[in-house]
């Protein structure tokens, strides 16, 4: 009997079942880009038009979010880095995992010596210490968007090549494998229905941590003014630019803090996985 | 003799009942076989008696063990009797024993703990236990490194330091090949002469024969029937139980030698190393279409490994397999000791099935009809592996490699993880078809009997001498 109600429920593919923490997460995210995306077509203001006979005015109906201490718009400074924030964490994940996919998938697959090469280069990335990769970078390319980018997509593949590699390894050799081989499906099929069904969801997991790491990178080099230049608006740089008026207006630096910590919220609850 | 453990209308129930109200005894010297498939509750009703029901599951009904009403009893309560009063002899004792513990400290636990001797005498005691049992050798061995017949002897050992009375073995033989399970047999019986109580749970009924003393046999909840061993397991008078003791393979009709076609495959001088271990060499045999040959050996033997040659999934050390140049690669095909493992888990089976029509391009006609052929239900396809049961699965899987209409197919213990009704039917089914389309079907088994009374004739690969 406790076949059947146990049977009843495993119809249901695993991946479709979404936890309430997953979809708050989904939900938050949802919210973040749209604002982001909704405020420049909404309001129109320049994030970088400074009117220095209105600076750090508070929140009103002229400026909801109010202003800073240039009297630039919060509200359009504060959608214009949520919107950096989020392409440089998408545009790193996405180079991070693409090749890190691809290159566990290749060691795991071959083995040998393909495996023993690649898991040499994944250590010597790894034997670097992520932070100083960046620094090391941003240093030889100061303020270049491109130098951030690239230093954190090195820094991340790492984790997504482990993963896969271990999981594939393990898959290889499985009778499921061996047996939609000897019926005759080639690589291609065998990816799409034996191995990219066990590693989506590992995959897409370390993809909203490495975004929300990738976010926390970005902001903490701008806060540490070696990130990205003024004027452009970034939740790192704008904390450091609004610090010293923080007794004056708080609700000024309270803003790009809170935008950040939601971000990353919502991005480690969308990765999050409930424990059964 | 006072009963050692007496139960009264004890029933256990989860979503609905699953174990209807039950009542045995067992004294001291005796043996109580339970006799049944998976999903009979026989288990159940053995955790029952220990209080080990999984959360969720409720016993009713009265347990006396050894005198007092334990039912009610809290769990802490209950605990304090294990090993002591009864002990539980685990099903797959190598993952039941700890994997970073010596096996002589192991056994010596149970005397130093549970009956509270002395650091010394707990290991003086241990080591006569494991003499007694020709572990001698063993003792300095980690569980890693025994077989699984040592590994059931040691867990023997260990449930027994305690000095209880009473041993529960829950399906003591799982996994162990033919000669292994006899000598468990052997040595559960030896603990019911020299006075103890033993209340088994088995599938096997080879076991319940050779252990003797009392058997039940249950079904759906029940026990349908019960009565000395010798007497039951001959003329068995339900009809349940005659259809159990028919499906086991020392009762099925020995098979007819078909006319054999042209030759599939020819095997010369093969020999295979694995892990620097030479597991078989000199072996030679032909196959051809139509053909039934069977594979038997202790297990770890090369069994399976005879099969992947053949098909070419791994190398030989020396020799040739030679597969017929004139037939397709596709056409020699493989089927799973495991079904599930052998599918896409995220697929539907149906999906499976589409795949390989669509990659070959066959007729989609050829499913219904071999699903027909196969008495497969066609709603099954719409379901995923896991839920899916065994002997359906393995069927599905038989109708699988049957769209490629296979010239041979290697069968690596087919029936090894179904319940033995199921298996007579996989088994007849699959012999039958290889027979009538003219396939050679090699089929490998531990269990001898089986393939003596279904293969036209048998290779036996013999074990390499130990070390």
């Amino acid at each position: 009997m406790s076949t059947v109600t146990l049977s009843a429920v495993d119809t249901r593919p695993a991946g479709r079942r979404w936890s309430s923490r997953r979809l708050w997460g989904a939900g938050l995210l949802l919210l973040l880009v749209g604002f982001a995306l909704l405020v420049p077509w909404l309001w129109g203001a320049d994030p970088a038009r400074q009117d220095l006979g209105r600076i750090l005015s508070p929140p009103g109906w002229s400026e909801p979010l109010g202003t800073d201490h240039l009297g630039r718009s919060l509200l359009a400074r504060l959608a214009a880095a949520l919107r950096l924030s989020l392409g440089l964490a998408l545009l790193g994940v996405l180079s991070a995992a693409l090749p890190g996919l691809a290159l566990g998938v290749l060691a795991g697959w071959r083995g040998g010596w393909t495996d023993r090469l690649l898991v040499m280069l994944a250590d010597t990335c790894l034997a670097l210490p992520g932070l100083l990769l960046v620094l090391l970078l941003v240093a030889i390319a100061p303020g270049s968007f491109w130098a951030l980018y690239v230093g954190i997509a090195l820094v991340l593949w790492i984790e997504y090549f482990r993963v896969v590699r271990a999981t594939t390894a393990g898959l290889v050799t499985s009778p499921q494998i061996q047996a939609s081989r000897l019926l005759g499906f080639g690589l291609a099929y065998l990816f799409r229905r034996h191995l990219w069904p066990e590693l989506a969801p590992l995959v897409l997991t370390l993809a909203a941590f490495g975004a929300a790491n990738a976010v926390l990178a970005i902001a903490a080099l701008g806060f540490v003014s070696v990130g990205l230049r003024p004027p452009t608006a970034e939740l790192g740089l704008m904390m450091t630019e609004l610090l010293p008026y923080y007794h004056e207006a708080p609700w000024a630096i309270l803003q790009p803090i809170a935008a950040l910590f939601l971000l990353v919220l919502s991005l480690h609850l969308l990765a999050g996985r409930e424990a059964s | 003799m006072s009963p050692l453990l007496q139960v009264e209308e004890l029933a256990v129930a989860g979503v609905g009942e699953i174990v209807r109200p039950t009542s045995l005894d067992l004294s001291a010297g005796r043996a109580f076989t339970i006799l049944g498939e998976t999903g009979s509750g026989k288990t159940l009703l053995a955790q029952a008696i220990m209080g080990t029901l999984p959360a969720g599951l409720r016993a009713s009904g009265r347990i006396r063990i050894h005198g007092p009403a334990v039912q009610d009893w809290p769990l802490a309560q209950r605990r304090a009797l294990w090993g002591r009063e009864v002990a539980m002899l685990p099903q797959e004792p190598w993952l039941a024993l700890d994997p970073t513990m010596r096996v002589l400290p192991q056994v010596a636990e149970g005397h130093r703990h549970v009956r509270g001797r002395s650091s010394g005498q707990a290991r003086a005691a241990a080591r006569d236990d494991l003499l007694a049992l020709g572990l001698e050798a063993a003792a300095g061995r980690l569980p890693g490194q025994l077989s699984g017949g040592m590994a059931q002897r040691v867990a023997f050992a260990a449930a027994r330091a305690g000095g209880a009375g009473l041993l529960i073995a829950d399906e003591p033989t799982k996994g162990l090949d033919a000669d292994r399970r006899d000598e468990v047999a052997a040595l559960l019986r030896r603990e019911v002469e020299a006075g103890g109580g033993l209340l088994t749970i088995t599938h096997d009924i080879q076991v319940a024969r050779l252990l003797g003393g009392e058997v039940a046999i249950m079904h759906e909840g029940r026990l349908v029937e019960r009565g000395p061993a010798r007497e039951l397991l001959s003329r068995p008078a339900s009809d349940y139980a005659r259809r159990l003791l028919a499906a086991d393979p020392t009762a099925w009709p020995s098979a007819t030698p078909a006319p054999v076609g042209d030759e599939v495959l020819r095997v010369e001088d093969l020999a295979i190393a694995r892990g620097g271990r030479l597991l078989f060499e000199g072996l030679g045999f032909t196959a051809a279409a139509g053909e039934v040959i069977g594979v038997t050996g202790p297990s770890g033997c090369g069994k399976s490994t005879l099969g992947d040659l053949c098909l070419g999934l791994l190398a030989p050390t020396r020799g040739v397999v030679q597969r017929n140049p004139a037939l397709a690669r596709l056409r020699y095909q493989k089927l799973y000791q495991d079904p599930p493992a052998a599918f896409p888990p995220h697929a539907t089976l149906g999906q499976s099935v589409n795949d390989v029509v669509a990659r070959h391009r066959l007729d989609p006609a050829l499913v219904d009809t071999l699903l027909r052929r196969l008495r497969l239900d066609p709603a099954l396809l719409a379901r995923h592996p896991r839920s899916v049961s065994g002997g359906e699965l393995q069927r599905l899987a038989i109708l699988r490699v049957l769209l490629l209409a296979p010239v041979f197919l290697f069968a690596d213990e087919p029936t090894s993880r179904l319940d033995t009704l199921t298996q007579q039917e996989t088994i007849g089914l699959l012999t039958e078809l290889a027979r009538e389309r003219g396939c050679a079907l090699l089929l490998v088994s531990h269990d001898r009997t089986l393939v003596d009374r279904v293969a036209d004739r048998r290779i036996g690969i013999r074990p390499e001498s130990p070390g």
